[in-house]
């Protein structure tokens, strides 16, 4: 699918990488918030992963650890909605998986909607495949309103070059 | 006795496209009905048939989670700032962090 949205600049995405290779064996997570347009006002906000608590708190309920999942810390989202009060929108949300591909799983898609509508359906969902810690591949992920899914879009991630 | 309620991107089909709405309530849980009351499509979204709030969403009063306070049971003043926050989480496929297969 083509897509004219920028997921992440090429300074956003060195952060990500960075971010993704420093929480390894971890998945990492964040957004970036986007204001304006031609150029937007952009503010890269790398969140917390709970899951690892969650897990450890309740793994009945929180089965998975930080190795397969991300679970942003309520907090950060409180910080991104005070964001949004200043006119900020959702424009990309990122994270990683550990020792696999670059793929937008089921969980991502079923976490990503509310009722069966897209939760973000402006955003753009970048997933970052970290593989024995170093950040292999990336790609991006959006809504399709006709076909009602998250479908893979071209362009927007710089490409991983190693 | 007025709250300003912080509405989230993912629940704002159920309100119309607002983002903040101003309302009268004595504590959460009545801030909830409320809330339910003036937005038909909230009812589910944010409370089970129950009553209880869903795992997957947060309420903060101001910036304190309401778990830390009285849960639903939680007063509210003039003034306060009530987020209602679902979660943002997600994964890869399959193994969990004993190995075994299952969706979280």
């Amino acid at each position: 699918m083509k897509d004219s949205r920028v997921a992440l600049t090429p300074e956003e995405f060195v952060r990500v990488e960075a971010q993704a290779a420093a929480e390894y064996p971890g998945e990492c997570c964040g957004v970036v918030l986007a204001r304006g347009d031609r150029p937007a006002d952009r503010l890269l906000l790398p969140c917390r992963n709970i899951q690892n608590e969650l897990h450890q708190k309740d793994p009945a309920r929180h089965p998975r650890d930080a190795r397969t999942a991300y679970y942003i810390d309520p907090r950060d989202l409180l910080t991104i909605g005070r964001r949004e009060a200043e006119g900020y929108r959702v424009a990309t949300i990122y994270h990683s998986h550990i020792d696999t591909g670059a793929y937008f799983s089921e969980t991502d898609k079923r976490n990503a909607q509310v009722n069966g509508e897209p939760a973000y359906p402006d955003a753009v969902y970048v997933v970052v495949s970290v593989l024995a810690g170093r950040p292999a591949a990336a790609s991006a992920f959006a809504w399709d309103p006709a076909g009602r899914d998250f479908l893979p879009i071209e362009g927007p991630v710089p490409s991983v070059a190693r | 006795m007025s709250v300003q309620v912080y509405i989230p991107t993912p629940f704002r089909r159920a309100t119309s496209n607002r983002d903040r709405v101003s309302l009268e309530a004595p504590d959460v849980k009545g801030l909830l009905d409320g809330l339910e009351a003036q937005f038909a499509g909230l009812k589910g979204l944010v409370r089970n048939e129950q009553g209880q709030v869903h795992h997957h969403v947060n309420i903060y009063v101001n910036s304190e989670a309401i778990e830390a306070l009285k849960g639903l049971d939680t007063t509210l003043k003039d003034g306060d700032e009530v987020s209602i926050i679902p979660a943002l989480a997600g994964g890869q496929a399959g193994r969990l962090a004993g190995g075994a297969c299952r969706g979280e």
